[in-house]
């Protein structure tokens, strides 16, 4: 499974380009994997404040509606418009133009693992 | 967890497998929205073989299920089958299914998976009024492929033998017939549900792996693709065929399901007649309702439907409609509080999204081409 080496995660299957500043959050191709065919996608609005582990969206395949987590303090600085009017993007592009938005870390995030260590949490699951 | 005869071809295939009233079955091959487009464009094959067949024979069979079932059996001639229901007392839905007359005397119906074992306690039930009935749940032994799309007629031709290619490519809707295949007679049925022209094979389980692989091996003239039970969801969505557990079960009667069409309240006495034709005098007080999103968003099965404030219902089924566009689903509401073309709100985790009551069905069936 493609987990690229230079992106943080989280156990919920987000990726994070950093771990503190602004960074850009997305969501993995394994999790998209397991989803299937993504039909819809809710984002917050920039501004929005959110704590480490809220959910900060929605994602919906065809069956199942998944939330999103926010991997750190953080403030929604820009939401990817792409992604809300065509949600297929997040499946064609999960690393690229399928990012879902880009936050303003208050603090370092503590709790994100590597590529090879969420690669390995995956194979368990 | 139980497992279809054509569990290791779904193997072969790397579906994605999960767990629906008790079967290991396939909820998609290739995803659900290119399954969808196949269906819908070409031709698909479903394992649908989790389905109940029960045979129902002898000399008052015909005059028992006309008691047990609440469409006309008298209008079948032999060879066609109608799309039929069982009902208690209360005219609330055990089940609906499709009944064939395959003899003088012998019917055959084809149940939904989750209500085998409570639908044959009651088929056998209402037959203890009736001296010359006999029942067969012939479910263990028996598979179901349906065959459905465009080139669905061309699939299954390629099953039959040339003295038979004439009669089975003139089979109409609804109809059934025999048909030989490796060695085992099976039941061929001009139905579906999926909306598209469509087959349903009903064959042993012995045969069923055989007959997969001669459907699929019609790929380079068909462009034949298996197809897994979540297209299969969004294919009977759009086509407002209800779902047995989603849009109806035993407290919903067929008026408030919306398939009185189906209903002889005017013919023979049945089993939940008087409740229904009492509903009817009276005015049902829900119906299942079908509506269209104005706003982003999926609706799902037991989301809140409201109006004006007013909560008016529950979803019982929701949808992206990838052949339609948009998203949308049915609901049952209160009937006295909203008609098609009204604006309600379906309640999606909090955030009240607009949506339109609007003609059934969504798709336009193509059954008849």
């Amino acid at each position: 499974m493609d987990c690229p080496e230079n992106l943080f995660y989280t156990k919920d299957h987000e990726w994070v380009t950093g771990e503190s500043g602004t960074v850009t959050v997305g969501v993995t191709a394994y999790a998209i994997e397991q989803l299937g065919d993504i039909v819809h996608v809710d984002l917050p609005d920039v501004g929005e404040e959110f704590h480490e582990g809220d959910s900060f969206g929605t994602i919906e395949s065809t069956k199942t509606v998944s939330d999103l987590y926010m991997p750190g303090e953080a403030k929604v600085i820009e939401v990817n418009k792409l992604v809300a009017n065509n949600p297929e993007e997040i499946q064609e592009s999960p690393y690229d133009k399928g990012w879902l938005i880009k936050i303003q870390l208050s603090e370092p995030a503590k709790n994100l693992i590597n590529s090879a260590n969420y690669e390995s949490y995956i194979q368990e699951d | 967890m139980k497992k279809t005869a054509l569990y290791e071809q779904h193997s072969l295939l790397k579906a994605k497998l999960i767990d629906f009233s008790g079967w290991k079955m396939p909820i998609s091959y290739d995803g659900v929205l290119a399954e969808h487009h196949h269906v819908r464009e070409k031709v698909g094959i479903f394992d649908v073989s989790h389905m109940g067949e029960f045979w129902i024979r002898g000399r008052d069979a015909q005059t028992y299920l006309q008691y047990l079932t609440i469409n006309d059996v008298n209008k079948l001639d032999v060879g066609q089958g109608q799309y039929t229901a069982i009902c208690n007392e209360n005219g609330g839905m055990i089940d609906d299914l499709i009944l064939y007359k395959t003899g003088e005397e012998e019917f055959f119906a084809c149940v939904n998976a989750a209500n085998i074992t409570k639908d044959f306690e009651w088929f056998k039930q209402g037959a203890s009024r009736f001296e010359r009935v006999d029942l067969e749940n012939a479910s263990e032994g028996w598979s179901q492929i349906a065959v459905q799309g465009p080139n669905s007629e061309a699939a299954v031709l390629s099953l039959v033998n040339a003295q038979d290619q004439e009669r089975i490519a003139g089979l109409p809707y609804t109809h059934i017939a025999d048909i030989s295949f490796g060695g085992s007679v099976c039941k061929l049925a001009r139905t579906g549900y999926t909306g598209e022209k469509g087959y349903e094979i009903y064959l042993p389980n012995s045969a069923a792996a055989s007959c997969w692989q001669a459907l699929l091996a019609t790929e380079p003239q068909t462009q034949i693709k298996p197809i897994g039970l979540g297209a299969r969801d969004t294919l009977r969505l759009e086509s407002c065929y209800l779902l047995y557990g989603n849009d109806m079960d035993e407290s919903v009667s067929p008026l408030e399901a919306g398939i009185s069409w189906a209903t002889k309240l005017g013919g023979e006495d049945f089993c939940g007649k008087s409740a229904i034709a009492s509903q009817k005098t009276a005015g049902v007080s829900r119906k299942i309702a079908a509506f269209l999103f104005e706003d982003q968003g999926v609706p799902r099965k037991g989301m809140q439907i409201l109006k004006d404030g007013e909560d008016i219902g529950v979803v019982t089924s929701g949808s992206v409609f990838p052949s339609v566009g948009g998203s949308g689903g049915l609901a049952l509401i209160a009937s006295n509080k909203a008609v098609v073309g009204d604006l309600v709100q379906v309640n999606v985790r909090g955030k009240h999204k607009n949506a339109k009551l609007v003609k059934k069905p969504f798709y336009k069936a193509k059954t008849k081409d």
